[in-house]
């Protein structure tokens, strides 16, 4: 019998699978059966217990010099990946360099996903004036450019977690307010919503309990995009030197390491190889939760 | 049964989208333990007086309850008109007071969670109950609407369950706080035959055992007969005529309720032609 003429899940006996399960277990089964998702988890995985837990047994300073300057990878006195220019170790800094990324990438999602779901939740369920006053607000974060503005934003106050943070959500959440936006109107004349008013719930019932549970697979597929877009731009506002300089994150170390690239390509190559696997794992999750999600947008 | 003080009294309903009249000056009364059946075409305003009744009608639409009242005996005897309530006030009556159920069975429930869980759900929501005492009253209801091996449909999610169990769980769901009265707007349009059987069966049998009053909203004068016993026949957002269900059967006095019923095939009527039947076209302008 040719392999492809075999039973889809033949693992599992009729009546057990697809229908049969709950639509959370259901896209769960999915989820785990894409390669590529699988091997996004990995990544992410391997990235968070590199930045988190490593260190935890590695005292070492990533400020701290361990030989001399420019010191390829692999020679002598050169460690794993090489030293920078005042001869301190990349491992170390690639190590320590995670947690400072990763930190503001999760703050800076938490505050989009904050701000864009609740602005997003409300314009799209209350519709009339206030979605006129919230979607006009948006647009106008919307047409800033992006980069730019946190630039601006970055400047004016002294870099430091907070007003990263707040430079890079503040620019990112009118996308998810849209989404949200248009889930809550697709899903706010459904019936069951209808049916929810007609048992008397209260519209915060019917926005938290009834809407946004429909709602959150599109969202979650978005969030996580999200957060690679916030470790790109953290990584490019400390490229142009207005990192924290109190936390070395991996864009930071990049920003320094520039002017040797042309002698000294691996403190560019590292922490850009670290940034590129984090949000390679973050967009890979992505695609694997938007098909487990919803199989009929598969191959598009 | 009309001697009684009605539990509802709609008097002269009137609703409009912008410069369209759905509902013209409607009125009519809805007593204990009476099944009261709304008949009429597509867009004569049947599900628009339902939702005027339950307030819902003005939620996302460009529609106003211009003019009327809604009069409800609340269960303490007081006498309330559903028109100038609060909201808050609307929310304690919905789903406790005055329940309905929708016509698509199929959409109606929602997808992300059990079915078991959204009848607690309206349970705690107006009896204050604790989830697990809230659990029981959800299986006790299956039970009460005969849905077989309750206790594990309970864990079910509503795409696990065929249309007619669907509509049983609207029932259970829209009884679970005993109603006085329980509007269903066409609950079996969207199921077959034998399906529709069962449920409008099953409906007699819990009105018996509630005696809550039941409007009926439905264009199947096959249902009607079944289940009514008084009809309200609209048209074009009209009342056209009210009375028994022998008296609109028997003895329809205007043109359009004998148009319509005798809009209704009859079996056999068509025995021995080839062809559909031509409809005449009546207009009652």
């Amino acid at each position: 019998m040719p392999e492809s003429l075999q039973p889809v899940s033949p693992d599992l006996p009729a009546g057990v699978s697809g229908i049969g399960a709950a639509p959370g277990r259901e896209a769960l089964r999915m989820f785990v059966r894409n390669k590529a998702a699988i091997f996004g988890v990995f990544l992410l995985t391997s990235m968070l217990i590199l930045s988190f837990i490593v260190p935890l047994f590695f005292d070492r300073d990533p400020g701290a010099r361990v030989g001399g300057p420019h010191v390829s990878p692999g020679s002598e006195g050169g460690g794993l990946m090489g030293t920078d220019n005042l001869g301190r170790d990349i491992w170390t800094i690639v190590i320590y360099g995670g947690a400072a990324t990763l930190k503001i990438a999760a703050g800076a999602s938490a505050m989009i996903i904050f701000v864009g779901l609740s602005l997003g939740a409300l314009a799209g369920y209350y519709g009339g004036w206030v979605d006129s006053l919230l979607m006009r607000i948006t647009e106008f974060f919307q047409v800033l450019p992006g980069l730019l503005f946190a630039i601006v934003v970055v400047a004016l106050f002294e870099p430091s977690y907070w007003t990263i943070t707040f430079a890079i959500g503040s620019i990112s959440w009118p996308q998810l307010m849209r989404l949200t936006r248009a889930e809550f109107l697709r899903i706010k004349n459904l019936e069951y919503v209808k049916a929810a008013r007609a048992i008397g719930a209260s519209d915060l019932r019917i926005i938290t309990r009834v809407i946004l549970p429909n709602a959150l697979p599109t969202l979650i597929v978005s969030a996580t995009l999200i957060m690679g877009a916030a470790i790109v731009i953290e990584a490019g506002l400390a490229f142009l030197g207005l990192g924290d300089p109190g936390s070395l994150s991996w864009g930071f170390a990049i920003g320094r390491a520039r002017e040797f690239f042309t002698t000294n390509w691996w403190a560019v190559t590292f922490p850009g190889m670290a940034i590129f696997l984090t949000v390679l794992g973050l967009s890979l999750v992505g695609d694997g939760l938007q098909d487990a999600y919803n199989p009929k947008l598969r191959g598009r | 049964m009309t001697e009684t003080k009605p539990l509802l009294s709609v008097r002269g309903l009137t609703v409009t989208f912008d410069d369209f009249v759905a509902v013209d000056g409607l009125s009519f009364d809805l007593h204990e333990g009476q099944t009261l059946a709304i008949v009429g075409e597509s867009g004569s305003g049947k599900s628009v007086t339902a939702l005027s009744i339950m307030r819902l009608v003005t939620l996302g639409t460009r529609a106003k309850i211009a003019d009327g009242e809604l009069l409800f005996r609340t269960p303490d005897g007081s006498v309330i008109d559903l028109v100038t309530q609060p909201e808050a006030v609307l929310r304690d009556i919905r789903g406790n007071e005055i329940s309905m159920i929708f016509q698509e069975p199929l959409t109606s429930l929602n997808p992300v969670y059990t079915v078991g869980n959204q009848v607690a759900e309206a349970v705690m929501l107006h009896q204050g109950l604790h989830r697990k005492a809230a659990n029981e009253r959800a299986l006790e209801m299956f039970d009460r609407v005969r849905i077989p091996e309750a206790a594990r449909r309970l864990k079910e999610y509503p795409h696990q369950m065929s249309g007619g169990m669907r509509q049983r769980v609207m029932i259970a769901m829209a009884l679970s706080c005993d109603p006085t009265v329980l509007i269903a707007d066409e609950p079996t349009t969207a199921l077959d035959v034998t399906i529709q059987a069962q449920i409008l069966g099953l409906m007699r049998q819990l009105q018996d055992e509630t005696d809550a009053a039941v409007m009926i909203i439905t264009h199947d004068m096959g249902v009607v007969a079944e289940v009514a016993d008084d009809v309200v026949v609209m048209n074009r957002s009209k009342l056209v005529e009210s009375g028994s269900v022998f008296d609109i059967f028997e003895r329809p006095q205007e043109p359009y309720t004998q148009a319509l019923l005798a809009s209704v095939p009859k079996l056999g009527s068509m025995a021995g032609t080839t062809k559909p039947a031509r409809f005449d076209l009546v207009d009652f302008q």
